[in-house]
């Protein structure tokens, strides 16, 4: 079987095996639409060229204001056009239901606002997906706080997170490249930052297991890993970032204030340390106690010293 | 109360029996303590226009924010933008487009196509005014205190932890709900008991039609809205848990509630919007409606149908097959007696006596309008398109040419067809043309575009986006400011007629049903001597007889 291609390339690339099921669907209503819609504009413009009123007291032209065989047929030809589109839509959720079981088993865990990504078999976290082309994988989908959606549109799937429940969602990536998660269902402040890289790759590249690698320098880690949790999602790396939520890690190295209850701090080591692992224990004056925790699954010891070191270079 | 004053000390106007309802009585008191349907309509008419400038500029301050795919260059923070957005929903909807046609123009309207004095409870109408007043203004306060960044659909846990004003806003939203419970039941009892000597049901303007399917599903449906608002206030203060994971509560079980009442809540917008183009139509193509009865049935199909589809908002949320099944299969149903009524109206233009008059354009421009929304509709009641169409652009565009562009222009439409009635002025024609026109070019130009980025995947409620879009969000902003400026100029040319316009001819548009029999503008009890109805629609002979 030939699979559907996209006539007119309005659709992101088909990159799974969902993709040209749905694509087809799409274009069968959007041929359907283009046609009613046309027919619908023809007979109107048809109508007021030809029975414009030419003088204040012109009657109508017709006497006709019911004719059942023309209403039965409007009646009919929708309703048998929508009831198809129903069967074929349903047909094509179906296989989206069950995941086979030899699917991969990936696990994806959003909080506000990031992702906790794991790969099979991996006690890590990693900050972007990677897929074997024409492998099924399955994701498990938990959420830590609020509603999300993991939403793969070059996959044309997407499945709400509800926290306190645990869904799922699966796909063959069919075409190697890169494409894009988004979180689909509003969550908060930086929903639109929620966005990751999903790689589709061969083979050869999967067993090398390329979602564990990290880049050489540790200050270049500790950047992988600010873009990666999230980080920037409430805090900035410039000297005039806007920081409504969190502070810009721009000259915070060795900062002083004052904590909620007025005692001094000081931004060193130790202080950035106990913030990322336990962000509540203390609270900078004037902010509102809304950072996540991140714990040794997310960030290793040395994860956290190389987001030090990184931040001592931001001044 | 000013409602009745002595026969002699009534000054005579010119060609009246009775002087009209505007100037029957003066003074501030006398407006807001007024029983008149149709000076409540009026009300009704300034203060959602009011809702609907302020949501209006929520939008064009959103869209401009999005020129820049940010997060550098933006006009706003992400938080601003998040408020921005849930404002503009909670304004034009609840403030705006679910009182704006019941309100002002059934109002003034309904008691006058089916002959009656006023509504049958001018107390109660009154009052559905006040609760509508407090209620927005409840939700204006949240908006100046605290804001509100929680979507208009309020869905939990987010709505829960969130620091804005949800509590007020939430107050503010049920208060206007209990207005348009008082509304829909008002509309229906005038309708059961004041109908004029000599019209049966099926001698009802379909304006009328419409307005009682739409009226049924305001006095059953918004009470639900009520239960869930109550609910989401209890969770917030007392952690009940029914909503909050944290607590126990499922938030799954808040979308539930949310669109049993918002699915319908849909076609109490659109159903009043559908009836006064029903009435446009007729006038303006001097042609009886094509398939009265069909149309009639329509409406009170679409209400039937639309209180078992809202499961078709949650096809991503982890529901059963069945489920889907069923809800998906409901949806497409909706379809057909939509189509039936598109149909219907072309038929009734086809073969007319075609008036292009400024109420007659803003009915082309919803036909036109009405047409990609709803077909636009079928695409997300498909499981397998909506799955990846959920929650983007796609969705956006969709339910905007349904709301925006259908039951707003709609609304319009019956303000400029209504406008002589009300007031006895016309406004100026040619300007009222230019802005129909430009209102539909700007639509097209917002909403097109969002389509195209919604098919491919650009999620909806983003402050930032990613740079392959930048070329439709621009266009989509420019869009929005022709919408703009077409709205600005409407609001223009009406504020001038008031002043400046010419006197109104008693049956501006040679309409022949009751409304245009009362004098121009109506007695304080609308019509001289009694009306009785004759036959519907009677536009006397066609040529081709
Ligand atoms: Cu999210
Ligand atoms: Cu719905």
């Amino acid at each position: 079987m030939i699979a559907f291609q996209d006539p007119l390339g309005q659709l992101p690339p088909q990159a799974s095996t969902f993709a040209a099921d749905h694509d087809a669907l799409f274009y069968f209503l959007t041929w359907v639409s283009i046609g009613s819609f046309a027919l619908i504009l023809g007979l109107l413009t048809y109508s007021c060229v030809r029975w414009r009123r030419k003088t204040p007291d012109q009657p109508a032209a017709s006497d006709v204001t019911h004719n059942t065989k023309l209403e039965v047929v409007w009646t009919l030809i929708p309703a048998i056009i929508v009831i198809v589109v129903f069967a074929w839509g349903f047909k094509g959720i179906l296989p989206q239901q069950i995941a086979p079981a030899d699917a991969r088993k990936y696990r994806a865990e959003a909080y506000t606002w990031a992702w906790e990504l794991y790969h099979p078999g991996a006690t890590k976290s990693a900050g972007e997906l990677w897929f074997e082309v024409d492998k099924p994988a399955r994701v498990e989908l938990t959420s830590r706080d609020v509603l999300h959606a993991f939403f793969i549109p070059a996959f044309r799937v997407k499945r709400d997170i509800v926290p306190g429940f645990r869904n799922q969602i699966w796909f063959q990536p069919t075409l190697i490249g890169d494409y894009t998660l988004f979180c689909a269902e509003y969550c908060g402040d930086q929903h639109s930052m929620m966005h990751r890289v999903v790689h589709v790759v061969d083979a050869a590249t999967y067993v090398k297991e390329p979602w564990a690698a990290l880049p050489e320098t540790p200050e270049a880690r500790g950047e992988y890993f600010f873009n990666m949790k999230g980080c920037l999602a409430c805090h900035g790396t410039k000297a005039d970032s806007p920081d409504p939520i969190g502070p810009t890690f721009f000259g915070i190295y060795g900062r002083k204030g004052r904590l909620s209850d007025d005692s001094e701090y000081t931004a060193d080591e130790a202080y950035i340390h106990e913030s990322i692992r336990e962000p509540q224990k203390k609270i900078v004056k004037g902010r509102a106690p809304v950072m996540p925790p991140f714990d040794a699954t997310s960030l290793s010891e040395e994860d956290v010293n190389d987001i030090i070191a990184w931040m001592k270079t931001l001044k | 109360m000013t409602t009745h004053a002595p026969a002699h000390e009534i000054p005579t106007v010119e060609g009246r029996r009775e002087p009209d309802y505007l100037r029957v009585t003066k003074g501030f008191m006398s407006w807001v303590t007024t029983l008149d349907h149709k000076r409540i309509g009026l009300m009704y008419l300034f203060g959602v226009t009011l809702a609907f400038i302020v949501g209006g500029i929520f939008a064009m301050l959103l869209r401009a924010h999005l020129w820049n795919p940010g997060p550098d260059g933006q006009m706003f923070s992400p938080q601003d933008y998040n408020q921005l957005f849930t404002l503009h929903g909670a304004f034009m909807v609840f403030a705006f487009i679910i009182p704006a046609i019941p309100g002002s123009i059934a109002n003034f309207a309904l008691p006058l196509l089916i002959g009656a004095p006023d509504v049958a409870l001018p107390k109660l109408n009154l009052a559905s005014f006040y609760l509508w007043l407090f209620g927005t203004v409840l939700l204006s306060y949240s908006a100046i205190t605290n804001g509100l960044d929680t979507g208009w659909t309020f869905y939990t846990p987010w709505s829960l932890k969130s620091q804005t004003a949800v509590l007020s806003a939430g107050l503010g939203v049920f208060v206007i709900g209990f207005s348009s419970i008082f509304t829909g039941l008002n509309f229906l009892v005038t309708m059961h008991k004041m109908r004029a000597r000599g019209m049966g049901w099926f001698q009802m303007p379909l304006f009328c039609w419409a307005i009682y399917a739409s009226s049924v599903l305001q006095v059953l449906a918004t009470p639900v809205l009520g239960i869930t608002v109550a609910l989401l206030a209890f969770e917030h203060i007392y952690h009940i848990g029914v909503f909050d994971p944290a607590e126990g509560g499922d938030p799954v079980l808040f979308q539930h509630f949310f669109w049993f009442y918002s699915h319908p809540a849909v076609y109490i917008m659109i159903l009043p919007g559908m009836g006064i183009i029903s009435e446009v139509v007729s006038t303006h193509s001097r042609r009886p409606l094509f398939g009265y009865k069909l149309l009639a049935f329509s409406s009170i199909a679409i209400a039937v149908i639309s209180f078992l589809v809202w499961g078709h908002h949650m096809y991503t949320s982890g529901q059963s097959e069945f489920a889907m099944q069923a809800f998906s299969f409901l949806t497409v149903l909706v379809a057909i007696p939509t189509a039936i009524k598109m149909w219907s109206w072309v038929a009734t233009i086809w073969g007319g006596s075609i008036a292009l008059t400024a109420p007659m354009l803003y009915a082309i421009a919803f036909l036109v309008i009405f047409t990609i929304g709803g077909l636009t509709g079928v695409y997300l009641a498909a499981l397998a398109i909506d799955i990846h169409l959920h929650d983007t652009y796609f969705v956006v565009a969709h339910f905007h040419a349904v709301m925006m562009g259908s039951t707003a222009i709609a609304f319009f439409a019956g303000v400029h067809h209504w406008w002589p009635k009300m007031f006895g002025r016309m406004y100026n024609e040619k300007l009222a043309s230019i802005a129909a026109i430009v209102i539909l070019t700007g639509f097209m130009v917002t909403f097109l575009p969002q389509f195209e980025m919604g098919s491919q995947g650009m999620p909806r409620r983003y402050a930032t986006y990613s740079e392959q879009w930048v070329g439709y969000h621009r266009a989509s902003t420019v869009g929005a400011m022709i919408l703009g400026a077409g709205f600005a100029l409407m609001v223009g040319y009406l504020l001038h007629s008031l002043i400046a316009g010419r006197k109104a001819k008693p049956n501006e548009w040679g309409g022949v049903t009751l409304d245009w029999k009362c004098p121009t503008p109506p007695n304080l009890y609308n019509f001289d001597d009694e009306p009785i109805a004759g036959k519907l629609y009677d536009y006397g002979p066609t040529l081709k007889r």
